[in-house]
């Protein structure tokens, strides 16, 4: 057995974004004696993504507002592709969140003359109902939440790395193997309740969105153990991206705001291309047609020399500009540019995965005793998320997951992990270290974003999407050849490549899921079936593992529990 | 704050990494290479490394070069690189800074980067915080509710107790200000500006009801007395906090007591905190 060191708690926490803080708080909050142990490949509280909102938060708050208009706007973007129930407990819980941010975890949102919350209009949306603390909103709630870890103490693993889930004898979920990244060591955390909440694997793309923490490492332990995952192929572009050059700065969003104060995409030609897109909405369409569009013109020879199209909203004029966006206006001039006074050079970026485990609105999977919440969980947000709709769902089915653990746990034995599972996972993690010859992981990182850029990007095709199998399969051989020089202790490049196994085993998914759904929907546009097709395709489609370690796809019908899409649905 | 005083600020954030000075060619790759001396950890690690120069290129984008093209054992950490999380503090030069939100010198062919000051190093740049966060939690750093509040934060924008905390929030605890204040980095029980901070934040903030707690916590050793006001943490702030305007606030709130309107505790804030139409002049 490989050396390690063994810890138990009554809850095991994997992730430390809204979702996972939030979580802490509710369990400690709802069963004050449970031990809870926050298990974090980043600085707590400060990777991951709910950190970088900027925009907002959806909350039904004003009497003119209604639940039921959120939820159907929620079912309207998603393509009627949501878990119904999933939704429905999203804008349910939304404002009670929200309350609670300010109350109990005191968070500080922007007020109006009155001293009521301040919302704001977000697109695709009947009603100005996005929460915001200016342009900083993630800082206001994941800093907040943070602190409250000094009220809760729960233990935290800070830079520990969460390896594989382990299940006991009866196939119940025990606990996870963990890497401390700072020192190498391994360990088996025990638990009776395990929550994965580490975020999504938007980072696979060659243009992305999210914090490097971000590599599809709770999808992918949970797809290890056999839970199954659905809408896997539906992957949000957000359409306004920086381009800059080979700085990592590259892919950072700009604000859907800009859209809505009336900024102007052009192309190459300087053509305001959305008039041929959404001659209606224009630049204020939605962000699946708008990434399309902007992608469609850079595919079509009308983009700029860098690869993308420009915005510009220096026609409200530069004082205007910097007073209302002031930290974007910041952003571009980092790398050289001026939002306030030119054009800047955008491009559509990876940015949000609206696939995931499968859940229960309890956070519940098929594993007795494992838990999943945030964007680890699909179904909420059907084929495509609303902006303010992401932070929403962190903290509601965070805050979901911790009442549910807090129930469940004194009701289950502490886990007993089989050691043989344990062992294997320590083994393969070790394998790029004791590699005495071998490639380094970077290069096929960068393989691999530009094979699911290229083949499962923002428009797909059956041929593209094939080729880009065939890649997978190049990598994953490679993968097997990577060598980590160095210490055990602080490797990044070790935890590359433990990162790389884990988007490569997402990105099987994504392509297994995207093959299979020969229509257009949302975020999953096909060129060979730009259609969507409601008569075949109010479908979800489902991806396991299945005995050889490979994806299993099938398909079942959406239950339309509570809302029917409108004769014709739009892709 | 209003939206203006934060577009003030950012852009004065903005000014100060000189993107806005130094206008830079839109990801061309720049002329040359930099020469790089990182602080290492294992004195057999190479520590110089000519890095080839991309535009823009920030000092993060230095360390990824010399990872992927170099040495892939260098250590070093970041998250988000958009200024947000706060993981990839970092002296240039010997200034503490944001490694992903400061753009490599243009004019200079060489720089020197080392872990930020005043917290034991782990590996190469990166640092044990524990000392920092220890800090942190001396002040108690979260909110305290005040019993039977309804709504608490039913706060308008202008109020004098907003217009007092906003321009203090936004806090990322990179940690810039703590390595830039030759107080912290000295001696182990100063708070350090950003837990006083954190402190001005909650005391002034009337849906809490730790106030006297926190005011004890920074009055005593290692509290607001040992600040000599070097200005070195608002010059560091990467986000154009002042934390040395909240340590001076703390120590005319305890010559003076804390100003009111502060909620009446069970009453509800909206009634307490009704706009009174002018700004005590300790809130200032």
């Amino acid at each position: 057995m490989t050396r390690h060191d063994e810890l138990g708690t009554d809850i095991a926490i994997v992730g430390s974004g809204g979702a996972g803080l939030m979580c802490a708080l509710h369990a400690a909050r709802a069963a004050p004696e449970l031990r809870i142990a926050v298990v974090s490949k980043g600085a707590v509280g400060r990777s991951g993504c709910t950190r970088m909102v900027q925009g907002g938060f959806n909350a039904v708050l004003d009497p003119g507002d209604s639940i039921e208009r959120h939820f159907m706007d929620t079912l309207e973007g998603g393509k009627f592709l949501n878990d119904q129930e999933l939704a429905w407990t999203l804008v349910g819980d939304a404002p009670r969140v929200i309350h609670e941010l300010e109350t109990v975890v005191g968070c500080f949102f922007d007020r109006d003359e009155h001293g009521r919350i301040r919302q704001k209009a977000f697109a695709g949306q009947a009603f100005d109902r996005t929460v915001h603390r200016g342009d900083l909103t993630g800082i206001e709630i994941m800093g907040r939440l943070r602190d409250q870890m000094f009220r809760i103490r729960p233990v935290e693993l800070e830079d520990v790395r969460a390896l594989d889930l382990v299940l006991d004898g009866d196939g119940e979920v025990a606990g996870v193997t963990t890497l401390d990244v700072r020192t190498g060591a391994f360990g088996v955390l025990r638990a009776r309740v395990v929550v994965m909440a580490t975020g999504g694997a938007a980072t696979m793309y060659r243009i992305a969105s999210p914090a490097r923490e971000k590599t599809g490492d709770g999808v992918a332990m949970c797809y290890r153990v056999g839970l199954p995952l659905r809408d896997m192929e539906m992957m949000q572009f957000h359409p306004t991206g920086l381009l800059a050059g080979e700085s990592r700065m590259t892919g950072a969003v700009l604000e859907e705001g800009l859209r809505g104060a009336g900024a102007y995409l052009r192309n190459a030609h300087g053509e305001r291309y959305m008039e041929r897109y959404d001659p209606e909405r224009m630049e204020r369409s939605t962000r699946d047609l708008v990434a399309r569009a902007s992608y469609s013109e850079i595919m079509k020879g009308r983009g700029t020399p860098e690869g993308g199209v420009t915005i510009d909203i220096s026609h409200l004029g530069a004082e205007e500009v910097e007073r209302r966006f002031a930290g974007m206006v910041a952003r571009t001039r980092q790398i050289g540019s001026d939002l306030a006074r030119e054009p800047v050079v955008v491009s559509p970026t990876a940015h949000y995965h609206m696939g995931g485990a499968i859940i229960d609105r309890d956070c519940r999977t098929r594993i007795p005793g494992l838990l999943v919440a945030g964007e680890d969980a699909g179904g909420v947000h059907g084929a495509n998320r609303l902006g303010g709709n992401g932070v929403a769902d962190s903290t509601v089915y965070g805050a979901r997951a911790g009442d549910t653990a807090a129930a469940l746990a004194p009701e289950r034995p502490l886990g007993r992990p089989d050691p043989a599972q344990a062992d294997a996972s320590f083994r393969r993690a070790l394998e790029p270290l004791r590699r005495e010859d071998g490639i380094a992981p970077f290069g096929l990182t960068r393989r691999l974003k530009d094979a699911m850029w290229e083949g499962c990007g923002v428009v797909r095709d059956r041929v593209g999407l094939i080729e880009a199998s065939r890649q997978l399969d190049e990598l994953e051989a490679a993968l097997d050849t990577v060598a980590v020089p160095g210490p055990v202790a602080s490797n990044y490049s070790w935890q590359e490549a433990l990162d790389l196994r884990n988007q490569l085993t997402v990105a099987r998914a994504v392509l297994a899921a995207a093959l299979a759904r020969e229509e257009s929907r949302g975020a999953h546009f096909r060129s060979d079936f730009p259609a969507a097709d409601n008569e075949r395709w109010l479908r979800y489609v489902v991806v396991e593992r299945d005995e050889d370690g490979m994806p299993r796809v099938d398909t079942a019908p959406v239950d339309l529990s509570r809302a029917a899409p409108p004769a014709e649905t739009a892709a | 704050m209003n939206d203006d005083e934060r577009g003030t600020r950012l852009k004065r954030a903005a000014a100060d990494v000189g993107g806005a000075a130094e206008r830079l060619p839109h990801g061309r790759p720049g002329a040359g290479t930099v020469r790089v001396t990182v602080a290492r950890s294992a004195s057999d690690s190479t520590r110089t490394f000519e890095v080839r120069r991309h535009e823009p290129m920030m000092v993060l984008d230095l360390l990824l070069a010399i990872q992927r093209e170099h040495d892939p054992s260098i250590g070093f950490r970041f998250s988000c690189r958009v200024a947000m999380c706060g993981t990839c503090t970092l002296r240039l030069d010997g200034t503490t800074v944001l490694a992903c939100q400061t753009p490599v010198p243009v004019d200079r062919d060489a720089v020197v980067l080392e872990p930020m000051a005043g917290l034991p190093v782990v590996r190469d740049l990166i640092v044990d915080t524990t000392a920092f966060w220890e800090q942190w939690a001396r002040v108690t750093p979260y909110l305290v509710p005040v019993e039977g509040l309804d709504e608490p934060a039913r706060l308008p924008q202008g109020s004098p107790e907003r217009e007092l905390i906003d321009p203090s929030l936004d806090c990322i605890t990179c940690g810039a200000c703590y390595s830039s204040c030759g107080i912290a980095d000295a001696g182990r029980d100063f708070l350090g500006p950003a837990a006083l901070n954190r402190a001005m934040v909650l005391i002034a903030d009337s849906r809490d009801d730790a106030a006297e707690q926190r005011l004890n916590a920074i009055s005593a050793a290692g509290g607001i007395d040992r600040c000599h006001y070097i200005y070195g943490c608002t010059a560091a702030c990467p986000k154009g906090l002042d934390p040395a305007g909240a340590i001076r606030r703390l120590r005319r709130w305890r010559r003076t007591g804390v100003p009111e309107p502060r909620v009446a505790p069970g009453g509800p804030a909206s009634d307490a905190l009704a706009p009174t139409g002018e700004t005590p002049e300790e809130l200032a």
